[in-house]
């Protein structure tokens, strides 16, 4: 396909032989052999020309132009390898940031759920509206069913919730992640068992629900995917389970996968219980529906619930989110954000190269007059300083693979856990092709000014002088410059504020001291300690051999813990206020040791913390933290005061007596608000798990296996989790403000070095363009130190325009940020200063480099410079 | 040389295609051929230069009019010789009858008198 017909060399064969012929018969006729060649050659016109117009009439000749603009490319570029090194490297930091800002926004954003037909499914969930304030929330049995049931937009919905659970009796027992699902979960997420059989609606019944799917991975695990596994039974928490099939191989939900799949064992109690909202939801919609009309569905059979139940379903309502977007919620605007600021990354790198061009093109004026003056017409000319641009953009988009990939394994790596899917980050087909778009697209961005440029430059001039600059082209290169410094200032304030933020939010206390301190899970499984007795009496035994090994400290225990992701809430009455069921208040429940607070520095500011008396048995007494007691005891009366929980379906059927109040703790991370909370002591509750929280001289890996071993070696069947240092909680909790914070950095660093790159390449471009006449001012008598201003002047002027422009510019785009800042507004003058401050130090050191060699500059050989 | 003299009739645009198609009707020839069997069968009127005979000849091939392979020359020369293909035969019906079509056309124009 790109071989021309028929090759040159043969029609230059037809038309030597035409010219023979002609030359033969002209001799014939009687002309000499010299006559008649003449004659033949002018019978037959312009020679040439002919071969020509066969060369040119072929449909192959803008392939060889091409060909031939790209070998002549190439020895340009290999011509000047310093210009060529720049580039490339100036556009690999450019597209390799992009490549790799793509493939997390690709692999979090945009690459289907692994799921038949994902598009379709929605996650549904209550809305709790209090005070104008909407909360998303869990939903309750009885509002699950009445929306599956009534709606006309869902092909199918269910309803699940994930735990984990204890797999006991086959050796030690391990931790298996469990989805308790309605029997609609196979249907909707249009996944079956490959052996066996799903369970089925009448199997969510209690006492029928004692069966399980399981996942592939843990049959080959457990059963080494032997098909006699199905129709077996296993414990799960000390309760037998029936096996009754196994899913796909690549059947994974939640994302992460689980090991077991459940039916959700509903007894009759919890079908009426409208205010229990535990279960999350998802559907599939009917083809051709969509979330805006499902909502619609919704929201008229939950008003016409709110109508029917306005005790309990008053104060909700619903909505329906494609799942692919309830998934990444907030994460979302942050990483379109970041995706913004780097394409800035990109422009900048491109305005770099624009101007590297600009100049080199300068340099090659004489040889591109000479060019046209030997007749290339002007397409042709831009289509040169083009290829030579695309060139440059493959190598750099090749090389910036690289690049991206070690910044991928940095990302996987370090990057939080809590980003779904951010794990899968690669270089697949959708980035490289990202990636080759992106290096065309900049490509075109740097290599048109350029190419037009020179091909506009006026011939005769050029060739009969020495070829010093136009002052057109140094003004676009003044303009690109400014553009440059600009854009930089805007990603340097940007992550000046992330990071003003953070700091602010690092420096915020979470209301106690993690340092040395050990966490540890621990649950038993509750079917054999069913009395609140017995339990008790398990922690005792678990606190007191811990607490006595050598090394240990304190030992300690919490449910839930701070910062762990679990919390507890629930509603509570004032003994002696009447307030409606509905309108009760509700805080956050923690149960702890008595000890807890001594062991984890919180402060007791009135009244008196949990002592060991506080058990089973004795009167029972509750603490609460000073937010809780300025909200809900105003008038500072708070000791004395009895409380009862769990009138709205939360925790049932505790009371207690308050008798102190502790300082507050940030439970849910540095940049969420505090949360009014109650402690319960853990000995009067009778918990089936908790978190130890122990402090010791050990190292915490060394620790840890002791204490699970002491643990197992008291009940084989308890569950064990794996020690995490409670300053690693406290660190992950500010994980993707950190992650946001390092990547919006790392733009900024490359804008910064991009841009001193091109200010550096621009001034001793100028002052090497300018030696004579600097040459003329030293020899004059200028003093060094006036040539030196000079020229760092020259440079300054545009950083300032620069700096300008780039404020002006940041101050209407800066809102882009608001959601990614704690505590700091988008007009901080710390972080806006301080970007400038630094981009005008590093301006100034890569001007003065230029600049006092221009000073240094020895007036005769200035002079004799040409 | 008495063909020098005279000044010979320029072709119409077009009209070359015409004429190689047409001279070829007899047989296979050269480009030198066809340019000699040209200008002697118009009895000398008709100015072919023989260099713009050649992009003509292309431009038959690429349509698949004409096709062409190396052979010899009566006189023992290499030659490339060209000769008409079925579609260049009905090509040449074509053209035959819109070319006279026109010139009646033309014909009748020039020729005719008031009243």
């Amino acid at each position: 396909m790109f071989r021309r017909k028929r090759k040159a060399s043969d029609f230059g064969a037809e038309i030597e032989s035409h010219l023979r012929l002609e030359t033969d018969e002209l001799r014939d006729e009687g002309l000499s052999e010299e006559d008649a060649r003449a004659a033949a050659r002018r019978g037959f016109g312009n020679v040439t020309q002919a071969r020509e117009r066969f060369y040119e009439s072929k449909r192959w000749l803008w392939w060889d132009h091409l060909w031939q603009d790209v070998r002549f490319g190439l020895r340009m570029l290999t011509k000047s390898p310093g210009f060529t090194s720049i580039a490339v490297l100036s556009l690999v930091l450019g597209i390799g940031a992009n490549t790799a800002m793509f493939s997390v926004i690709e692999a979090v954003l945009l690459r289907p759920l692994s799921y038949i037909h994902a598009d379709q499914l929605v996650s549904v969930f209550s809305l709790w509206e209090r005070g104008g304030v909407t909360m998303p929330y869990s939903c309750s049995p009885p509002d699950f069913f009445d929306w599956r049931d009534q709606n006309r937009s869902f092909s199918s919905m269910f309803a699940y919730r994930t735990t984990e659970s204890a797999l006991s009796g086959r050796g030690e027992a391990k931790r298996v992640r469990v989805v308790i699902a309605t029997a609609g979960i196979f249907s909707t997420l249009e996944a079956h068992p490959v052996i066996g059989r799903e369970f089925t609606a009448e199997e969510n019944r209690k006492g029928a629900d004692h069966v399980m799917v399981v996942s592939y991975g843990f049959w080959q695990a457990e059963f080494g995917g032997l098909p006699d596994a199905v129709g077996k039974t296993i414990e799960l928490d000390s309760e037998p389970y029936k096996i009754i099939g196994v899913m796909p191989r690549d059947f994974h939900f939640p994302l992460r996968g689980s090991d077991a799949y459940l039916p959700i064992g509903f007894d009759d109690k919890v079908l009426t219980q409208r205010g229990a909202h535990f279960l999350s939801v998802l559907g599939r919609l009917k083809p051709g529906v969509s979330a805006a009309q499902a909502n619609g569905d919704l929201a008229a059979i939950m008003a016409e619930l709110r109508k029917r139940y306005p005790d309990k379903d008053g104060k909700w309502g619903v909505r329906a989110e494609r799942w692919s977007r309830a998934l990444v919620g907030d994460i979302r605007p942050a990483l379109l954000v970041l995706l913004g600021a780097v394409g800035l990354v990109a422009l900048v790198a491109c305005a770099n190269v624009s101007n590297l061009l600009l100049a080199q093109a300068t340099k090659r004026q004489r040889e591109l007059a000479m060019r046209r003056a030997l007749g290339a017409g002007r397409s042709r000319l831009v289509r040169q300083i083009l290829t030579e641009g695309l060139l440059l953009a493959i190598f750099a988009g090749a090389a910036s693979l690289l690049l991206a990939h070690w910044a991928l394994l940095g990302i996987v790596r370090f990057g939080p856990k809590d980003i779904p899917r951010l794990g899968s980050v690669g270089l697949n087909t959708t980035v490289l092709t990202f990636t080759l778009g992106i290096s065309l697209v900049s490509a075109l961005l740097f290599a048109l000014i350029p190419a037009l440029r020179s091909s506009t430059t006026e011939v005769n001039g050029l060739l009969k002088n020495s070829g010093s600059s136009s002052p057109r082209a140094g003004r676009s290169r003044s303009i690109l410059l400014v553009g440059e410094v600009a854009l930089s200032l805007m990603l340097l304030e940007g992550a000046g504020l992330l990071l003003r933020s953070f700091v602010g939010l690092r420096a915020l206390s979470p209301g106690f001291d993690p340092k040395g301190l050990l966490t540890l899970d621990v649950s038993v499984p509750d079917a054999r300690y069913r009395s609140s007795l017995a339990l008790e009496g398990y922690w005792d035994q678990v606190l007191g051999k811990l607490g006595g090994l050598p090394g240990v400290t304190s030992v300690d225990a919490v449910t839930p813990l701070p910062l762990s992701g679990d919390d507890f809430s629930s509603s509570f009455s004032v003994e002696g206020r009447s307030i409606p069921e509905e309108s009760q208040p509700s805080a956050e429940l923690r149960w702890v040791t008595p000890n807890y607070f001594r062991a984890l520095g919180i402060p007791l500011a009135k009244g008196r913390t949990f002592s060991d008396a506080d058990r089973l048995g004795g009167a029972r007494v509750l603490l609460i933290s000073e937010t809780a007691a300025r909200m809900f005891f105003p008038a500072g009366d708070a000791i004395g005061q009895k409380l009862r929980f769990g009138a709205r379906g939360g925790y049932e059927g505790n009371e207690g007596e308050i008798v102190g109040i502790v300082g507050d703790v940030r439970h849910f991370g540095l940049d969420a608000p505090i949360a009014p909370t109650f402690y319960v002591p853990l000995a009067q509750a009778g918990m089936d798990g908790a978190t130890l929280v122990i402090r010791g001289q050990a190292s915490p890996a060394a620790l840890g296996r002791v204490a699970r071993r002491l643990i197992q070696e008291m009940d084989r069947d308890a569950l064990v989790g794996e020690p995490v240092m409670f300053e690693a909680l406290l660190a992950s909790s500010l994980g993707q403000r950190r992650f946001y914070m390092m990547l919006l950095g790392a733009f900024a660093a490359l804008a910064l070095v991009l841009a001193a790159v091109g200010l550096y390449g621009v001034i001793s471009y100028s002052v090497e363009q300018r030696t004579r006449e600097i040459g003329i001012r030293v020899a004059m008598g200028a003093a060094r130190s006036t040539v030196l201003s000079m020229v760092l002047g020259n440079g300054l002027r545009l950083v300032v325009v620069g700096l300008a422009a780039g404020q002006g510019m940041a101050l209407m785009l800066n809102g882009a940020l608001k959601r990614l800042l704690v505590g700091v507004s988008t007009t901080d003058p710390p972080a806006l200063l301080g970007a400038a401050a630094v981009l005008l130090l590093v301006a100034i050191l890569a001007c003065y480099v230029p600049a006092s060699r221009a000073a240094r500059m020895d007036p005769l050989v200035a002079l004799r410079f040409e | 040389m008495s063909t020098q003299e005279r000044e010979r009739l320029e072709l119409l645009q077009g009209t070359l295609d015409l004429l190689i198609l047409r001279t070829l009707i007899f047989g296979s020839q050269h480009g030198q051929g066809i340019a000699r069997a040209i200008q002697q069968t118009s009895q000398e009127e008709l100015l072919v230069e023989h260099g713009a005979l050649y992009p003509a000849l292309g431009r038959l091939e690429e349509r698949g009019w004409i096709s062409a392979k190396w052979g010899v020359s009566t006189n023992n020369r290499k030659a490339r010789f060209y000769s008409l293909t079925v579609a260049g035969r009905k090509q040449l019906g074509r053209e035959t009858t819109k070319w006279k079509r026109l010139t009646a056309a033309i014909g009748r124009i020039l020729e005719a008198r008031e009243g």
